[in-house]
């Protein structure tokens, strides 16, 4: 039996970025004149039960750090783990710029239209986290044209 | 008896294990040759153009309302309404019915096993007219847990599945039907999963409505059934309207026509009613006897083999008995997405998701089960393969 592509079960085993408990980090402060601030955001797909929770922190505008707790199907935990290789050192704008055929991309694998919504759930919660920090209206899975 | 003959997708996948039947069956030949045999032999509008054809098709649209009729055992054939599937059915008698004889205080009684079908539509009749809605629990075989100290002067309504497309569970509805009927309390039953696994008698089970879908049964998508008592389908107001659902029309008001096309508002799928008359006809021709007999053999095999995989557990119903072909699972530390999407690359068809009932999977505290079911088209090989195929699964994820 060969289900996913070695990387994708790679990474659902052993991620780099899974944390059991989603930490806080710093909250908008300036240490030494270095700004810094941390968000985190939850999505959810109700049809199958996959919850991510992306956190953030950005120090100067970029991505200082990810990481991501949740429960769900190796595609969407391991399309989780891979997004925190795609955003590093990442601004929002860049992050916010993201598209779905970049994630798959960098997935490696044939995204299935059933299994759309597992692969592209982290960046929903981390384009949706950015959007919530920046007062905006929030992306539905509509946006997303799948 | 082997039956996967008689249905054309398997002659286009040889290697197909279908086992999500309780989603939607697949369709026997004859189906299929009565949808063609319409289009090709009668294609017209039904009840109103004064031709022949129309006169071929409406006589052909009618009979599947008295087949019908016959098959749940309905006292009269207009107590039998076509919409477009059992959710349809199900919010036609919650807005007919429900906005016209509810007032707010009023309770609804449903249970934690209903299907989101058989959820919203009450809440959207509590959110218009602020009715109270209460529920069944379940015990952890996933039966109804009934005490009639819950049916009150207050209940006006219950509304309750007579099986769980989630836990297979046949529920207990007759001594709830009892005790609703003593109080004035009318009662909808949803037989979606029920209807396709065992013969149905409204007038005995006492039913004052009763939904199941043509689709689930072995006939075409778009067809619904809703069953109702004729003195209900009477007082009730007019769901949909437009054409074919009135006898006369003015500038300011319309006069609704009779039972049933009061209810069947614009025009039908005509070619999915005739062609449900084939499925229901083939039905009969095997008999609920042998197909029960045949699906509990395929179940009870399941079942037996699922105990012996200890990283399988089962959710609901662990035996037998009070159950139709359906089983519910998880599989330890495998996503019931994973499972399917395995099996699925053996060409084994299971569902995995809350089966469109997230209350129920809330109280089991699951995000999703897989659930496979059984049809009496299923062969014990392919209980086989696909126990060949959860250990696979398995063993794929727990290898390294």
């Amino acid at each position: 039996m060969d289900i996913y592509a070695q990387n994708i079960l790679d990474r659902y085993k052993k991620p780099y970025y899974k944390k059991n408990e989603m930490g806080r980090g710093a909250k908008s402060c300036v240490t030494n004149g270095v700004s810094s601030f941390f968000l985190s955001h939850k999505e959810a797909n109700h049809s199958c039960g996959d919850v991510v929770e992306i956190g953030i922190e950005f120090e100067d505008g970029r991505v200082k750090e990810y990481q991501f707790s949740g429960n769900g199907c190796a595609i969407s935990m391991a399309s989780a783990d891979m997004l925190g290789d795609v955003i590093e050192e990442m601004t929002e704008g860049d992050i916010l710029n993201l598209t779905k055929d970049e994630l798959y991309q960098v997935l490696g694998i044939e995204i299935s239209v059933r299994r759309s919504k597992c692969a592209l759930l982290p960046l929903l919660a981390i384009q949706n986290g950015i959007l919530q920090h920046q007062k905006k209206t929030l992306k539905s899975w509509k946006d997303y044209h799948i | 008896m082997n039956f996967r003959k008689d249905f054309p997708i398997f002659e286009q996948h040889p290697k197909l294990v279908y086992l999500d039947s309780a989603a939607t069956s697949q369709k026997p030949k004859a189906v299929l040759e009565a949808l063609q045999n319409y289009y090709v032999s009668m294609n017209a509008n039904i009840h109103r153009s004064a031709h022949f054809l129309a006169e071929k098709a409406t006589i052909a649209y009618e009979a599947t309302r008295q087949t019908v009729a016959d098959f749940i055992g309905a006292k009269y054939k207009h107590e039998i309404v076509f919409t477009r599937n059992a959710t349809e059915s199900i919010n036609l008698v919650a807005r007919s019915w429900g906005e016209a004889f509810l007032k707010t205080g009023d309770e609804v009684l449903l249970s934690k096993l209903e299907h989101h079908s058989n959820l919203v539509p009450w809440l959207q009749v509590k959110e218009k007219i602020g009715i109270q809605i209460k529920y069944l629990d379940i015990d952890e075989a996933g039966q109804l847990i009934f005490e009639e100290s819950q049916i009150t002067k207050k209940t006006k309504f219950i509304s309750l599945t007579g099986m769980s497309n989630s836990l297979g569970i046949i529920t207990d509805l007759k001594p709830i039907i009892a005790k609703a009927h003593e109080v004035g309390a009318k009662v909808l039953v949803d037989a979606c999963q029920l209807a396709v696994h065992s013969p149905i008698g409204v007038q005995e089970l006492d039913a004052d409505f009763l939904v199941f879908s043509a689709h689930k049964l072995y006939g075409p998508t778009g067809v619904g059934i809703l069953y109702g008592k004729s003195d209900l389908l009477e007082k009730m107001p007019a769901f949909l309207g437009g054409g074919e659902m009135i006898q006369q029309v003015f500038e300011d008001h319309f006069i609704p026509g009779d039972l049933p096309s009061k209810f069947e508002a614009g025009t039908p799928n005509i070619a999915g009613v005739v062609a449900f008359k084939a499925a229901i006809d083939y039905i009969n021709s095997i008999g609920f006897e042998a197909i029960q007999t045949k699906e509990m053999r395929l179940a009870e095999h399941a079942l037996e083999k699922f105990k012996t995989l200890p990283y399988l557990s089962l959710i609901g119903p662990q035996e037998i008995e009070n159950r139709g072909s359906i089983i519910s699972f998880t599989m330890n530390a495998v996503h019931p997405h994973d499972i399917a999407e395995g099996l699925s690359q053996k060409q084994i068809c299971i569902r995995a998701g809350h089966h469109c009932t997230q209350p129920l999977m809330d109280y089991w505290k699951l995000p999703a089960t897989a659930r496979v079911s059984f049809a009496f088209y299923n062969e014990m090989e392919e209980v086989d393969g696909l126990v060949e195929g959860l250990e696979d699964v398995y063993n794929y994820f727990n290898s390294f």
